[in-house]
């Protein structure tokens, strides 16, 4: 078998070569699709806001959902996931609901906007921010974060899992073992590691992770979960109605899940992620074995074509399936442009939400074309793209 | 005519996750359980509980208490 997951019958619908993974999975498996048009008809009730017999159908897909989700990702009490809007809202939960004025984190260079941008409003409220560097292919060495948090007394170190930008992985498990030996918080931003990569959330040891729902998951957009580790007291960012719980109270219900779920949740979104993370379940071994194998394909390809620079850790080096580059010979709005309407090939240039990254690989100025592959990506498409990209550049 | 009554067992809980976890937990243990409205005798702890059978409610707690699931609150309520 030579091509990805979901590139059978998904795929001869499609409108284009879609390698445009990183920001979100497209097409989406018949699965997820059945599960969210499910969710909208014959479950459409509020979930958990009644007990007649369709409210209970949607609260029971709100909670297996909640359950595969869990399953997936190795946590072992469900209630320590909570549904949210998205990655971005996780990473806004995790840190405005952790850090004060006075507190002090370290912080990879490699981060999304997801994290900067609420760390800089935070900085401006008194919370002190130091940047360790990643090298220029977006690894951070646990070496340089060591080094960091014991400069100075540190409430927490955040860093992403992978990276939107080079797909480097980085040693989450070894991170979180020295912000835990010095007294810190470990804080990660997961949205390009779950589903590319097999996340063991109690094996990594980490006090919250943010997880995006529509990339790798497969799920459709407008849901995502954050983690957070038992006992871990985290300030809600809205209060709002519940359906279980104490409702008279004036106060927000302190357990888990309802304390971060104000309001109805995304049910068609968190049943099509549930249906999403039931297929990892099922085929990501090998799903993983498929992506990782095309995108060998393609980094290989991209490298060897004349006057292109490839970011990223070696073809050898374990990464999730995203690699961004550069040409000598044109620039990488033109690039994109062009395979989209030459070639039908869907990419994404500039600085993907990442300046930080950027600037860490020396791309700030320039930005680079981004290609992720990922379920439905195959490797006619790969072999397209790359044929593609030699004739534009030739 | 005086009509028949029968009795059931209402157990609460802290939300509605616990509330379906604990469903799980007793049709696993092959306890017959319905989910209700949450009975106000029981303090609104959630806007669902779960009925059961009074013969059946020792096996059902025991069932909750291996599971970790241990109701907020319950009570016997005549079924009118």
């Amino acid at each position: 078998m030579t091509d990805a997951p979901g590139a059978g019958a998904a795929n001869s619908a499609r409108s284009c070569i879609y390698l445009d993974h990183s920001a979100t999975s497209w097409p989406k498996p018949p699965e997820v699709v059945d599960a969210v048009v499910n969710a909208m008809t014959a479950c459409g009730a509020n979930p958990g806001r009644g007990a007649y017999s369709m409210a209970l159908a949607a609260a029971r897909l709100v909670f297996e959902s909640r359950r595969a989700c869990a399953d997936l990702l190795g946590v072992p009490d469900a209630r320590d996931l909570a549904f949210v809007s998205g990655c971005t809202e996780a990473c806004n939960l995790m840190l405005k609901g952790l850090l004060v004025p006075g507190d002090r984190v370290v912080v990879s260079s490699m981060e999304h906007n997801a994290v900067s941008r609420p760390l800089h409003v935070l900085s401006l409220g008194g919370v002190r921010v130091d940047i360790v560097q990643a090298d220029a292919t977006g690894t951070v060495h646990a070496g340089d974060v060591e080094r960091a948090v014991r400069a100075h007394a540190t409430r927490a170190v955040i860093c992403q899992h992978a990276s939107n930008v080079t797909g480097a992985i980085q040693p989450i498990g070894d991170i979180a073992d020295i912000a835990h030996e010095n007294g810190a918080l470990m804080l990660v931003d997961g949205a390009q590691a779950a589903g590319h990569m097999n996340v063991d959330l109690a094996a990594l040891d980490v006090d919250a992770y943010a997880v995006s729902g529509h990339k790798g998951l497969l799920g459709p957009q407008g849901v995502g979960l954050l983690y957070l580790r038992p006992g871990l007291d985290v300030a809600e960012l809205l209060q709002g109605g519940t359906g279980g719980g104490s409702s008279e109270e004036e106060s927000q219900p302190q357990g888990r899940p309802e304390r971060y779920e104000a309001g109805t949740p995304n049910t068609p979104g968190i049943a099509g992620l549930g249906a999403g993370a039931r297929l990892w379940l099922a085929h990501g071994e090998e799903w993983r074995a498929q992506e990782q194998r095309i995108f060998r394909g393609l980094k290989e390809g991209m490298s060897a074509i004349p006057g292109v620079t490839v970011f990223g850790p070696a073809s050898d080096e374990p990464c999730v399936p995203t690699l961004s580059l550069v040409s000598d010979r044109m620039d990488c709005d033109r690039i994109a442009f062009l395979l989209d309407r030459r070639y039908g090939i869907a990419v994404r240039s500039g600085l993907h939400c990442a300046p930080w990254a950027h600037r860490t690989i020396g791309t700030l100025e320039t930005g680079a074309v981004r290609f992720g592959v990922g379920y439905g990506s195959t490797s006619d498409d790969v072999a397209a793209a790359i044929a593609a990209l030699t004739e534009l550049l030739a | 005519m005086t009509p028949a009554t029968s009795r059931f067992v209402a157990y609460g809980f802290a939300s509605v996750h616990d509330a379906l976890a604990a469903e799980s937990a007793l049709a696993s243990a092959g306890v017959a359980v319905i989910v209700i409205p949450s009975p106000r005798v029981l303090g609104e702890l959630c806007g669902i509980a779960l009925r059961v059978d009074p013969a059946s409610a020792r096996a059902a707690e025991s069932a909750l208490e291996v599971a970790g699931l241990p109701p907020r609150a319950s009570a016997e309520i005549d079924d009118l």
